[in-house]
């Protein structure tokens, strides 16, 4: 009965909120399909750049990558700013839901920007200094793995999230 | 019509289960997937340098990545978790507007409806 007691208290607290809030909660950002068809693109791309760069590359041969490297983080750029662009719910909803699970022990939810704008950031950072590397001394085929294991991580982190805001 | 709290209770606990059943499938595929990554990662690039295969140029970059590529694994698993609690959420809150508009013949704006 107590489990009862408490569940309709929980309840009860639940719709106050919502009623304060006057709408349907939102505790993330909007989905934007533009910027899960980006990233999903952009991956492509940077998978056939790392699967030309496979063998050892000299940094004599960068020319020919160059055009490559930098349409791949002009666009990674462009939805970093597509994905900051969009307003993170701030509003009497996120507020409310942040005291009650504050009161509860739980870990407040949303922060200043998007995972995966960070990752997008990350993304664009990590391919702009293999071309560094690459153009300044070339890369080992070690260095190309490492590049397309950071790379794989924050593109798995960005697409998650993004594809998971599609609620 | 008065409300039927064990009906309600009942309905709450359908639409949260639901939620959280298809969520977390996700999220632990996520989380595997990061995880693994992660350490497969470390792992080579420990060799990398082992090896004098990563030059001087790289190996800090590589090094602060392992680390910014943990904290913003462990952002994004929160920022999924948030979109879970929103989905409870107003999944919660939807039942019991119908349960009120059931039982008072009132009629909510689609606004408060969830």
């Amino acid at each position: 009965m107590n489990m009862v007691f408490r569940n309709w208290r929980i309840l009860l607290a639940l719709l106050a909120l919502l009623l304060a809030a006057g709408c349907a909660t939102q505790l993330a950002p909007a989905y934007d399909k533009a910027i899960v068809d980006g990233l999903r693109s952009s991956n492509r791309e940077a998978m056939i750049l790392f699967a030309t760069l496979s063998a050892e590359s000299e940094s004599k041969s960068y020319p020919a990558r160059a055009a490559t490297y930098n349409q791949l983080i002009g666009t990674l750029d462009a939805l970093e700013m597509q994905s900051r662009a969009r307003p993170m719910p701030k509003g009497p909803g996120h507020e409310a839901a942040n005291k009650l699970l504050e009161k509860r022990g739980l870990p407040v939810v949303g922060d200043d920007e998007a995972p995966s704008a960070t990752a997008l950031n990350r993304m664009s950072a990590t391919l702009s200094k293999m071309r560094d590397t690459d153009r300044k001394q070339g890369l080992s085929p070690t260095e190309v793995q490492a590049f397309k294991g950071q790379m794989s991580i924050y593109m798995d982190q960005a697409m998650t999230y993004e594809a998971f805001l599609q609620r | 019509m008065p409300i039927n709290i064990y009906q309600l209770i009942a309905d709450i606990t359908a639409v949260s289960t639901e939620v959280v059943t298809h969520d977390v499938t996700t999220l632990q595929g996520f989380s595997e997937r990061q995880l693994k990554a992660i350490a497969q990662q470390a792992a080579y690039v420990a060799k990398g340098i082992a090896a004098g295969e990563i030059s001087e140029e790289t190996r800090g970059f590589f090094l602060t990545g392992l680390e910014d590529m943990a904290l913003n694994y462990a952002k994004t698993l929160h920022g999924l978790n948030s979109i879970v609690i929103e989905k409870v959420w107003n999944g919660v809150v939807s039942v019991i507007w119908k349960a009120i508009s059931s039982a008072t013949g009132l009629v909510f704006p689609t606004h408060f409806s969830g």
